[in-house]
């Protein structure tokens, strides 16, 4: 009787490790298979900001077109506003490594560069485009910051979607520890956020709707 | 790996542990699990049933003993603890037409069924001596079906398979579906000679057995889990007999239930307090298995449901602000975007998890039918639903409220 307790505890045990190995390891595959995903994104998506980068260092040598440069930027700028929701679904989904948090920090120097592109464009091609660039914490620990993005959010989804082509939206999380970042922010003398620039000209700390934010837009 | 992933994986883990241990005993003694031994021999017989102000049922359980098919129930010793209604006149009324029935009252209210039940055992002069709740009632061949694993010299007790009398409102239709499980897994524990209850419904003991651990803890409040144990520190076996039947009412109001889980829980903690040195130490299945499984399984409720409520607390607070900011900003409160269904690897777990909790439960429904199952009112999926998602529950709220008394020293029956 002694030695069939024994074997019960003994196999009820065997059984746990091999369907919770199975579980990590199927877990984990599929955690990797959207970071796949995401990582092939943004190889494309690091693709275009290149192409975009030749054709701005092509602008500086030649006569260019601006309405080329602003429109491959805000197709990029587009793109990877729409990846960044998909990356936000993924990591809230992935528990099991740190990876789709690597890959949000990736997404961020891309945008910062994205960003400072915009701005380099801005100042060649006047009257173009506006630019908002809409800088939050990531995973903020604060609730009530965390809400203030959340809403924060959806008014500037509401004015992309109200002005489609004529705004350029780049939203980059600001504690990614990005020396760029870091050095734009401190030209800018933003310390709270969320915050949001428009133009490289105005900055929002308190926002209230939509419409107080079209005010500030050209 | 985020604190509360680590959490979950830890709580997946013991939980599929036990799980398995439970289904893998099904799966090994499942030919054997209705088996109750045959008696070598007629076991002279008393049954002591404490009574406190039972007019309603204790009628009710004197005629369910009387009408007992076991040969050698000498007397039915019903102990009166000082009532204040009508109970000690039917008791005595009983003890008038019948022989067998002895009607006794305690010199003072002793505030406890173990004194009563301790008053009654010093009338009992049998081999064995057995204990019936003044508002339960056991079938008509329940003894019969016990007595036989007497025939093992080691085994002390023996308790039965406990049914639900009433099963008209939800709250007892839920307790209905949470005594057939306990039934279920006592009789999965007595394969690892793991029981550690003899409920008051209907437990039987050697009197030797019973006289060698010194009788009920009147100071604890469940004086049964507390005998279960004492009796394990001292090497006797407990056993479980599923054909055994009792019916015993069970409370029908939350205020009760509450009441009578407090009382059960705070028994625990008096009995984990009083037998922790047997942890992991020599006492057979006591300190290694059933108190670890005891204590484990309160610790895992109590830090689930506090993480329960830390995630459940952010979100609503969270959900709140941004409703609340939303409105303000003329923004919408959900929108399409806001609905994530990509699943994670701890919702696959989490799922598993409840099939299998699930499956058991069905298991130990199916498994745990009694003969007069057709005359109630079968378990509804509703009733099922809520028994899995809130009733299991409200055990670790209760908990905390226990263990707040507790420590308090708010010990009352």
């Amino acid at each position: 009787m002694l030695s069939n307790k024994k074997r019960v505890f003994w196999e009820a045990l065997l059984l746990t490790l091999v369907v919770f190995i199975l579980g990590m390891l199927l877990g984990t595959a599929f955690e990797g298979a959207k970071m796949e995903k995401v990582n092939q994104y943004y190889v494309k998506s690091e693709i275009s900001l290149m192409d975009i980068l030749a054709l701005n260092y092509l602008a500086e040598t030649q006569e260019s077109d601006c309405k080329v440069l602003v429109e491959s930027n805000l197709a990029l700028a587009d793109k990877v506003y729409e990846e960044a929701y998909l990356l936000e679904k993924y990591e809230e989904s992935g528990k099991l490594s740190e990876n789709l948090k690597l890959a949000h920090q990736k997404y961020d120097i891309l945008r910062t560069f994205l960003w400072i592109n915009q701005m380099k464009i801005s100042d060649k091609c006047k009257g173009g485009i506006d630019s908002v660039v809409y800088l939050y914490e990531f995973e903020p620990d604060d609730l009530v910051k965390k809400a203030t993005q959340g809403v924060w959010s959806k008014i500037l989804f509401d004015l992309k979607q109200e002005k489609g082509n004529g705004v350029i939206l780049i939203p980059i999380a600001i504690n990614n520890e990005l020396a760029s970042l870091d050095a734009l922010l401190d030209k800018f003398e933003i310390s709270d956020f969320p915050a949001i620039i428009i133009n490289e000209k105005e900055i929002i700390t308190e926002l209230s709707s939509v419409e107080d934010l079209k005010n500030y837009l050209g | 790996m985020e604190f509360l992933t680590i959490v979950f994986l830890v709580y997946s883990f013991i939980a599929f542990y036990f799980l398995f241990m439970f289904l893998l005993l099904y799966v090994h003694n499942k030919e054997h699990f209705f088996d109750y031994p045959k008696p070598e021999r007629q076991y002279s017989l008393s049954i002591v049933i404490p009574c406190y102000n039972e007019e309603e049922h204790i009628e009710q359980t004197i005629q369910s003993l009387l009408n007992s098919e076991y040969k050698r129930l000498k007397k039915i010793i019903v102990v009166d603890d000082c009532s204040t209604d009508n109970s000690f006149e039917i008791i005595q009324k009983f003890a008038k037409r019948y022989p067998r029935v002895m009607a006794v009252q305690t010199p003072k209210n002793t505030g406890n069924a173990a004194g009563a039940k301790n008053y009654g055992a010093k009338f009992v002069e049998t081999e064995l001596i057995g204990f019936t709740d003044a508002d339960s009632y056991p079938d008509k061949d329940a003894i019969d079906k016990v007595v036989g694993f007497f025939n093992e010299p080691n085994v002390g007790a023996v308790t039965s398979s406990i049914f639900v009398k009433k099963r008209d409102k939800f709250i007892e239709r839920l307790q209905t579906v949470e005594y057939k499980v306990i039934t279920f897994t006592r009789k999965f524990l007595e394969f690892l000679d793991a029981v550690h209850v003899t409920p008051g419904p209907l437990a039987i003991y050697r009197k030797t057995a019973f006289e060698d651990v010194g009788r009920f803890d009147e100071k604890n409040l469940t004086e049964d889990i507390d005998i279960t144990w004492h009796l394990q520190v001292k090497r006797w076996k407990v056993k479980m007999s599923i054909p055994s039947y009792v019916y015993t009412v069970v409370p029908d109001t939350i205020k009760d239930w509450i009441k009578q889980r407090n009382r059960w829980n705070i028994g625990g903690l008096q009995t984990i307090n009083k037998y922790k040195k047997y942890f992991f130490r020599k006492s057979g299945m006591l300190g290694n298995f059933i108190m670890p499984f005891f204590v484990l399984s309160w610790i895992t409720g109590l830090v689930g449901i506090s993480i329960l409520f830390y995630r459940l607390s952010r979100r609503f607070i969270f959900e709140f602000l941004s409703a609340k900011y939303s409105v303000g900003a003329q923004a919408a409160l959900l929108t399409l975007r806001d609905i994530n269904l990509t699943p994670n690897v701890l919702i696959f777990f989490g799922i598993a998890l409840f099939a299998m909790g699930l499956s058991f439960t069905l298991i130990a429904l199916v498994n745990a039918r009694d003969k007069k199952e057709k005359r109630y009112k079968q378990t509804g999926v509703l009733t099922l639903a809520f028994y899995t998602i809130f009733y299991l529950l409200a055990y670790p709220l209760l908990l905390v409220f226990s263990i707040y008394k507790f420590l308090k020293r708010e010990i009352s029956w």
